[in-house]
């Protein structure tokens, strides 16, 4: 993108924050809890795949959110399916995460 | 696709199975047709389904044909991220005010490269996988959407312009503000589709309070090969179920939810879900409790006992009500009908509760025409004019006038289609600017 344009947008993305109301308390509050989730689950994953029960003991959030969020970094290409373990599928960082 | 003209021969509201059917048998017959959406993309809810009744096609390999055909149909202009505000009669005709809403992206330069998906930071529940999986605040609506062209979410965007700065288009436009249009139409086609029963109608299933009782929506995003899991697991801990149960009229036949009436799809969606949850997992139990069975249409019946055969448990027991335990795991209390009413309650690892049908649309003053009693548009003459709605010119198609299959929406819409072009003929409101003289191009 040429400097003209990256101006461009800046100043329309500033203009469109202001529309917007900013980033409010409520949007800061999502966001640093989605990104501190999404890390930890790639942390835990660090030192070998998990089942979701495994991932969930070691982290403080609830099944169904760990679900989400693995289901998320899997769709979006940072975890894989590593096997199963009985009843449930475990989970890996791909080998370009890790 | 047809430019944007001030004027069309036909109206069509909203772009699900049976508004794209009725579109495209409109235009088909030389009438020029606006189809406004108000989703980011045409497609309906048939497009999220993973096969359909009875045939067990896959229903977006047979909706994204139609799709792409209205996408490129030269008589078919097509308005999506887009709301109908206002249907003024003129005497004959009609005057339309829309609302574009703003994608943030310019729709047009658009390639649908995923880049600015990826490059946003933030992780949202996705409406298309019924919140089981995630999106990012800028989006592409999923892998068949039509246009294949991103929408940003400003409720979730955190304005730190990563998008903008990998778009290989520059086609990202914070500047984009709601767009309000004025279009005048000789005919309307009213085909706003459904949505389900709500989860939470009914406390007594914990649809709003329990995981694992799922929308029937959500299992079949869950049974997609190209939906949230990837397998059939449940949402609680990504276990695959070893018991699977459905409760039948869930979300229908019944007053105290105001929902009296019987959604006549849901026995046969129930069972179709159940076979498929059979053939990708075999060892898994799967159990539909039932008030009656409802098999009426072509192959129906004859798919029902598919289904028993193939090992679905069909049991005729009213829930009471379900409770959860701390694994997670379902009770499903039931009164056992054929066991003169013994109480049992069952253990299930996931609950689908099979919700009804109700209306999408309530448009109080902004369409002329008059709802029913039980929400759907009214159709003054049933028996014999099934596509017509309580105002000259206006006609109705799909589920707009109550709860059916898709092959009665395909078919009802070729009908509302039908009386719109009689309705333009006898009327001479069929005049665009390519004719000019009341006669089809």
């Amino acid at each position: 993108m040429n400097e003209t344009k990256r101006l461009q947008w800046r100043e329309a993305l500033r203009v469109f924050r202001e529309r917007m109301g900013g980033l409010t308390d409520a949007k800061k509050s999502y966001l640093k809890s989605d990104r501190e989730a999404r890390k930890a689950v790639r942390e835990a994953l660090r030192f070998g795949p998990k089942t979701i029960p495994e991932l969930t003991q070691q982290l403080n959030l609830p099944g169904e959110k760990v679900t989400w969020y693995v289901m998320g970094l899997k769709r979006y290409g940072e975890i894989i399916e590593a096997g199963q373990a009985g009843e449930y599928f475990r989970y890996a960082l791909k080998e370009s995460e890790r | 696709m047809a430019e944007m003209k001030d004027r069309y021969d036909g109206l069509v509201i909203g772009g699900g199975i049976a508004g794209m059917q009725a579109a495209l048998d409109l235009a088909g017959q030389g009438f020029q047709v606006l189809l406004v959406e108000r989703q980011p993309s045409i497609g309906g809810v048939m497009v999220g389904l993973n096969k359909v009744f009875p045939t067990l096609d896959c229903s977006s390999c047979i909706c994204t044909p139609r799709m792409a055909e209205v996408a490129h149909h030269q008589r078919i202009t097509l308005l999506t991220y887009t709301e109908v505000q206002k249907v003024e009669p003129l005497n004959p005709g009609f005057r339309i005010g829309l609302l574009k809403k703003p994608r943030y992206v310019v729709e047009t330069d658009c390639i649908g490269c995923s880049l600015c998906e990826l490059a946003c930071d933030v992780y949202v529940p996705h409406e298309f996988d019924q919140g089981l999986g995630a999106r990012r605040a800028i989006y592409i609506p999923h892998a068949n959407a039509i246009p294949q062209v991103a929408v940003l979410d400003p409720e979730f965007c955190v304005f730190d312009g990563n998008c903008a700065k990998v778009c290989p288009r520059d086609c990202i436009d914070f500047t984009q503000q709601a767009e309000g249009r004025t279009v005048d139409v000789g005919a309307v086609i009213v085909a706003s589709g459904l949505q389900i029963t709500p989860m939470g109608a009914k406390k007594e299933y914990g649809g709003d309070k329990y995981v694992n009782v799922m929308n029937p929506l959500a299992m079949e995003r869950v049974q997609s090969s190209n939906g949230p899991y990837g397998h059939v697991l449940r949402p609680s801990d990504g276990k695959v179920p070893k018991s699977v149960a459905y409760v039948q009229c869930a979300g229908s036949r019944d007053a105290s939810i105001g929902v009296p009436y019987c959604s006549r799809v849901c026995c046969m969606y129930a069972l179709k879900q159940a076979i498929m949850i059979k053939h990708q997992l075999h060892d898994t139990e799967v159990t539909i409790y039932h008030m009656d069975i409802r098999a009426f249409g072509k192959g129906y019946e004859q798919f029902y006992r598919r289904a028993m055969a193939e090992g679905i448990r069909v049991v005729k027991a009213k829930v009471a009500k379900i409770t959860e335990t701390k694994n997670r795991d379902l009770i499903v209390r039931v009164e056992l009908i054929d066991e003169g009413g013994r109480v049992a309650d069952v253990q299930h690892e996931l609950v689908v509760l099979s919700q009804g049908l109700i209306p999408a649309w309530h448009p109080a003053d902004v369409i002329p025409i008059g709802e029913a009693r039980d929400g759907f548009f009214e159709v003054p003459e049933l028996a014999t004019l099934p596509a017509r709605s309580t105002c000259d010119g206006i006609f109705l198609a799909g589920v707009a006038t109550g709860p059916k299959d898709i092959p009665d929406a395909i078919v009802e819409a070729g009908a509302a289609a039908m009386e719109a072009a009689m309705y333009l003929d006898r009327t001479r409101v069929g005049q665009t600017a390519a004719t000019g003289s009341g006669h089809r191009a």
